[in-house]
């Protein structure tokens, strides 16, 4: 291990959880009553992954998502998908200009994806070839047009949403896109005492402005700490096992699993929880990747990847459910004791 | 409270690895116990003295625990997974794990503090089956003798074939059939079979008690045969003295008397009362005057006479009873030399006036029926004659009704060449296709049944 990746030291790892928690508290100062979704979204963030955002309208996704941009200092733009949002209205297009030299040419007008995070906001309301033109922005962080493949500014994040009700003229996310979000987080209702909070501290719902900005090379210092959190082998494995486990031909799957699943999810799933689980320990201050810090993101990672049958939907069983009773059955170390032999914990 | 996370964790791994080959142990060793305790049971119901087992079998309790020890460390959990393990049940959240890439001792005081995580064996059952390997294996060491003894000499179950022999062995010595000494010999014999036979060699046992059952049939049927005779004898001598008795009232001349005594006389030394297995007895002074019996004389011999039957018979019933004669042989004791008529017979001696013929008298005695002088003699055989000849019969002729078909045939003539066609005549009328539709159409024409035209109508509808 050379020494830029070697284990960090409890001192190494301080600055860069403090600065983790501090946006937590400017996020969970701002925005009331969702510290569980900022948490899973800093790790998003964290992670460098695309977040997809599911829930009813005025729930604060466009907030949350606006007030991470000033938090982080990051340059923000919003799309509103519509069924007539062509590519090029995403992307960016080909202008004919008049040059100063008299000349014609066709210059490059670059589209609002050309941002460091982008709220793709109601996603799925826009025809699948928009929604295709994200891909290679998502997945290769850059922009082919006419031959030319234009990086996008680091870092970059879509942060998309989508209405679950309204679901008269939309195009659900192929499974290839969705495979491309870190995330699928949904925001559910606040209860009243937060809803009180709201309405009586803060006049027409408009935000207080952060009293701590990130900046640029703290943003890079922490992606640079996330890098060397360390994933040890037996945590990997059981990523690589839970994963694996959700495929219902697969020897670990439960009988839940083996009844409802059609397809599983992907290598790109396992990597996803391994990138989340470091941010996760990162933000509790660890140097290394434990079970539980797996646990925490597996939820959130999988839920949207799996592919359920019909049976599921009669018997009304959701992945996230799924996932729930998979991660509680499956041993996390395989250490495969006799049935009368039982660990205990603290 | 351990010391370090490192020190716990060692701690840990040989506590789990430690109740990994004990348990292990324990279920060999219960595994030993058992076969042990087999082993040591099949030896004793073998008759093997009782030698240095309880020894044997504690020592052997080591190599098994050793045996279990090297198996089960085959299957130990890796280091990796056990330290994996204390890493999730301590709560280090991979830290411990993480000091397979690096030395982790700086991260020591950001962890929980070290504790060595409980191991929890539900040995209930373990500890259960080494107590019954225990038990079973001390059961089999100390039972008693004479319980192994049963298991190993268990007698067959010959009783009733025993009880049935003694009853007959018993039967005829009672009837003098066999001698005393005889019979103790085989009262004893077959005590001696009941008591000493065994299950593991039965055969020797029933090929005894047949030998007994076969020498007592024999017995018995040589028995029933002297029976036959005697009975045979004594009934033509009853049946004698009977005629003889009423012949004497009716005048039955002197010299007719004493010809019938003599016959009598000779019937009854042919029986040979007082010898064989089934002696009789006729009281001498009877024996001696047949001639000149008198009245009451001649009511004792037959009484005498019918006594000797009645024993016979009854000895005959007894071993009928026993089953060791058949019911055929019984009723040919019973009915032995029965069916002379007296009252013949004692017409015949009263009228014979001393001129009778003693091979008469005795054949009549041997085939009784309506003989004797007036009445015409014993049976006699069948013969056939005047036969009946077929020659110069003549029967009367009987006309057959004629045939169905035949009666209107005619034979017009036989052709030697082609047969003529003749062009008048008409052609056949139902073809192969006869009434086949122009196209598509079939040579079998289906007939539509009342009850199937709603469905054929309905079908037709559908497309409308």
């Amino acid at each position: 291990m050379s020494e830029a990746n070697a284990i960090m030291k409890p001192e190494e790892l301080q600055p860069a959880a403090a600065l983790a928690r501090k946006t937590l508290e400017q996020l969970d100062a701002i925005l009331l009553g969702r510290k569980e979704l900022h948490r899973l979204m800093l790790y998003g963030i964290l992670a460098r992954g695309h977040i997809l955002f599911e829930g009813l309208p005025g729930l604060g996704k466009t907030a949350l998502v606006r007030t991470v941009g000033h938090i982080l200092k990051l340059d923000f733009k919003r799309i509103q998908f519509t069924p007539d949002l062509m590519p090029g209205d995403v992307l960016g297009t080909h202008i004919l200009q008049e040059t100063g030299s008299g000349k014609r040419e066709l210059v490059f007008q670059p589209g609002p994806v050309f941002t460091n995070i982008l709220l793709a906001d109601e996603i799925n309301r826009a025809s699948p070839k928009t929604q295709s033109a994200m891909l290679e922005t998502m997945q290769e962080h850059c922009v082919t047009l006419l031959g030319t493949t234009r990086e996008l500014p680091r870092p970059f994040f879509v942060l998309a949403s989508q209405n679950p009700v309204e679901l008269e003229g939309t195009y659900p996310l192929p499974e290839a896109q969705l495979d491309r979000f870190l995330f699928r987080l949904l925001f559910d209702s606040m209860d009243a005492a937060v809803l009180e909070e709201i309405i009586a501290g803060r006049r027409r719902g408009e935000l207080p402005a952060p009293t701590w900005q990130m900046e640029r090379h703290e943003l890079e210092s922490l992606f640079q700490t996330m890098d060397r959190i360390y994933l040890p082998r037996p945590v990997a494995r059981y990523i690589a096992r839970l994963v694996t486990a959700t495929h219902p031909e697969s020897a670990e799957a439960t009988e839940p699993v083996k009844r409802y699943v059609t397809y599983g999810a992907s290598p790109r799933a396992a990597i996803a929880i391994a990138e989340a689980a470091r941010a996760h320990a990162l933000v509790a201050g660890r140097p290394s990747v434990g079970f539980e810090d797996v646990k925490a993101v597996a939820q959130p990672v999988l839920n949207h990847r799996l592919i359920l049958n019909y049976q599921a939907r009669f018997d009304r069983l959701n992945a996230a459910k799924l996932v729930t009773e998979l991660i509680g059955q499956l041993d996390e170390t395989g250490l495969n004791l006799p049935a009368d032999l039982e660990l205990a914990t603290r | 409270m351990n010391a370090s996370h490192p020190q716990a964790l060692q701690a840990f791994v040989r506590k789990v690895r430690f109740l990994l080959l004990f348990r292990e142990a324990l279920r060999w060793v219960s595994a030993w116990l058992f076969l042990w305790g087999a082993i040591v049971l099949a030896l004793r119901i073998a008759g093997q003295p009782a030698g240095g087992w309880p020894a044997a079998g504690l020592l052997g309790c080591l190599p098994a625990a050793l045996a279990a020890v090297m198996q089960a460390r085959r299957g130990l959990p890796a280091f990796a997974h056990l330290r994996a393990n204390y890493d999730r049940l301590n709560t280090c959240g991979g830290v411990i794990m993480a000091a397979e890439a690096a030395d982790m001792s700086a991260w020591e005081s950001h962890l929980p503090a070290p504790a060595v995580p409980g191991l929890r064996w539900r040995g209930r059952r373990t500890w259960l089956l080494l107590g019954l390997a225990a038990l079973f294996a001390a059961t089999t060491l100390w039972l008693p003798d004479r319980l192994t003894r049963l298991a190993s000499r268990r007698t067959l179950e010959i009783g009733k074939v025993v009880g049935e022999l003694q009853a007959e062995v018993k039967t005829l010595a009672q009837e003098r059939l066999l001698d005393d000494k005889k019979a103790d010999a085989l009262e004893k014999e077959l005590s001696r079979l009941q008591k000493d036979s065994n299950s593991t060699d039965p055969g020797k046992t029933w090929e005894a008690l047949d030998h007994i059952k076969e020498a007592d049939a024999n017995t018995a049927q040589l028995a029933a045969e002297e029976a036959i005779k005697k009975t045979a004898a004594l009934a033509q001598a009853q049946t004698l003295a009977q005629a003889m008795q009423q012949a004497a009232d009716s005048g039955m001349s002197d010299a007719t008397a004493a010809a019938a005594a003599a016959d009598l006389e000779s019937l009854l030394n042919a029986a040979k009362l007082e010898e064989g297995v089934l002696k009789g007895q006729i009281p001498p002074e009877l024996l001696k005057g047949l001639t000149g019996l008198n009245k009451e004389q001649m009511s004792r011999l037959m009484k005498a006479l019918q006594a000797n039957k009645d024993a016979l018979n009854g000895t005959m019933s007894d071993l009928a009873r026993l089953k060791m004669i058949d019911a055929d042989t019984l009723a040919k004791c019973l009915g032995a030399g029965t069916g002379g008529d007296p009252g013949a017979l004692a017409d015949y001696l009263s009228h014979c006036q001393g001129g009778g013929d003693p091979d008469l008298l005795f054949s009549w005695l041997a085939h009784p029926g309506k003989g004797g002088p007036g009445g015409g003699g014993p049976a006699a055989p069948m013969t056939w004659q005047d036969q009946v000849s077929e020659k110069d019969t003549k029967y009367q002729p009987h006309a057959l009704p004629p045939a169905g078909k035949l009666d209107t045939a005619q034979l017009v003539g036989v052709s030697r060449t082609a047969p003529k066609v003749n062009a008048d005549a008409p052609a056949t009328a139902a073809g192969a296709l006869d009434q086949a539709a122009g196209s598509g159409g079939s040579a079998q024409i289906q007939t539509v049944l009342p009850e199937q035209r709603a469905a054929v109508q309905s079908f037709f509808k559908r497309d409308q």
